[in-house]
């Protein structure tokens, strides 16, 4: 039981360290995002030139 | 969710693992957005073939021919745009949409729109935009032909591509949204999710359910899904077949919301906000609620993306739950030192979903006036799509019937029957509190 339950403790902490590092890739992507938003890198057609009309 | 990404790190070393599933992803929501952005055309031409139709139908008007109807259209922006030059009018129009001659004519002759246009229609009226195509082609893929081993880890890392967008999504809110919608939500999510973790807790102890599958249950069906059931795993000793049970649960739970809610609310008559207040409360999962969301409309996204973020955050306070009710209390009740020193701070830090400090922090731009109204709309609509389709292409691709065939036992039936109370009583709820109080502006 206690091998069981080091094994789960070891799967959760090794959960929340990738769920920690994937939060951080997260706000990262999303900052980029925001930049190029902000400095007009990204512009309002940006979108819809990703699609076949 | 929260980490939807369960088995697959970010990293440098893993790209080459992830990447041919992550570029199937990619692709997969490119073709459901294409199709949406086709679609939408479409509609435009059936909306179009109406607006011609009417006065003929309903006044007896003759249709004009094709040329004057061009002029017209034509003749119409031009005034608009005189006006908006002038200052008269602060809007600039857009350009009209004209249908084209082949099929002017055709709606002359058969006195309908043409099947393509009214196709489009149809497809919104069943509500089969790019969340639906992705989820249910995504299942029906990995179902049938499956999911080649090379695809797998990338589709699994693809789910918490929809992280990005929550936080984007943070351009369209003031503070005051966020706190009087989140100050409700915060009501519902004691009441419900906190609610059903205790519900199970109690009902299972009577039940003579182990601790170790009560305690995953719970803190599952009750706050967040696979996260909260990983979390709580260790504190209440339970076994590999407990986790899967409990995961099991949570999956078939959460898929049958997922593909059952909209159909409901519309039923229901909900109002976005108020189904985006209820899926917020009801889906245990962070990726199957933005898509049940999504699937209902713009302003039920708003709202349930909210009550998520004040959800997401009881994960700690969830953990901290199980540590009281399975080895603190009774270890005081049995009058021994439970020998479990709880620091709910380091709890806290340890568990708190950190994206979601990233949601704020675009809340507080928006607030600041650093957008413009439309790169609001570039990031809390169009780009927020790209992410949400890369997310849900993963979250259809692992939606495994063999993963939700692992649900079983007395405790599946509390949990079960736990989660569906939560989402009957939780629809009551919102219902009544109305849509005005979850509505963001």
């Amino acid at each position: 039981m206690a091998e069981i339950n080091k094994e789960l403790e070891a799967k959760a902490k090794a959960t929340f360290s990738a769920e920690r590092k994937e939060d951080i890739v997260v706000l990262v992507i999303a900052a980029i995002v925001v930049i190029l938003v902000v400095t007009g890198v990204i512009g309002p057609k940006f979108y819809n030139s990703l699609f076949f009309k | 969710m929260a980490g939807g990404g369960i088995g697959v790190s970010y990293s440098l070393k893993d790209l080459p693992k992830i990447l041919p599933g992550l570029i199937l992803c990619v692709v997969l929501g490119w073709l459901a957005l294409q199709w949406d952005a086709s679609m939408g055309e479409l509609r435009k031409g059936y909306r179009e073939s109406e607006a011609i139709l009417k006065p003929h139908l309903e006044l007896g008007k003759p249709i004009i021919p094709y040329e004057d109807y061009v002029k017209a259209k034509e003749d119409t922006y031009k005034g608009a745009l005189t006006l908006y030059q002038l200052g008269i009018e602060k809007v600039k129009p857009s350009k009209p949409y004209i249908l084209p001659k082949e099929d002017y004519e055709k709606l002359i002759q058969d006195k309908s729109p043409a099947f393509k246009y009214s196709f489009a229609e149809r497809t919104v009226q069943f509500q089969l935009t790019y969340v639906a195509l992705l989820l249910l082609g995504g299942m029906l893929i990995r179902n049938t032909v499956g999911v080649p081993k090379i695809f797998q880890p990338g589709t699994i890392a693809a789910r918490p591509i929809i992280k990005p967008g929550i936080i984007i999504l943070g351009a369209y809110y003031m503070w005051s949204d966020v706190l009087r919608v989140g100050a409700i939500g915060l009501v519902l999510v004691v009441a419900f999710v906190m609610g059903t973790q205790i519900l199970i807790s109690i009902w299972g102890k009577r039940a003579k359910v182990d601790d170790g599958l009560n305690g995953v249950m719970g803190s599952g069906v009750g706050v967040c899904g696979v996260s909260a059931a990983v979390a709580v795993a260790p504190v209440v000793n339970a076994k590999p077949r407990d986790f899967f049970y409990a995961i099991g649960t949570i999956l078939l739970f959460g898929t049958l919301c997922l593909f059952t809610f909209p159909y409901i609310g519309k039923a229901l008559g909900m109002e976005e906000p108020v189904f985006g207040a209820w899926v917020g409360t009801a889906i245990l999962n962070t990726a199957q609620l933005v898509a049940a969301a999504t699937w209902y409309g713009h302003g039920a996204l708003l709202t349930a993306n909210i009550i998520n973020i004040v959800r997401v955050g009881f994960i700690p306070i969830c953990v901290i739950w199980a540590i009281w009710y399975f080895i603190v209390r009774p270890a005081k009740q049995a009058g021994v030192d439970s020998g479990q020193k709880v620091s709910a701070i380091e709890v806290i830090k340890e568990k708190f979903p950190i994206f979601v400090l990233g949601f704020f922090a675009m809340v507080t731009l928006n607030q600041l006036g650093v957008f413009t109204p439309v790169q609001k709309d570039m990031l809390g609509r169009d780009l927020l799509r790209i992410f949400f389709a890369i997310g849900f292409a993963g979250v259809g691709l692992n939606i495994a019937f063999e993963d939700l065939k692992k649900a079983g036992g007395k405790a599946f039936v509390i949990g079960f029957a736990s989660a569906t109370l939560k989402a009957v009583l939780g629809a009551i709820a919102v219902m009544a509190i109305g849509a005005e109080a979850f509505r963001v502006k």
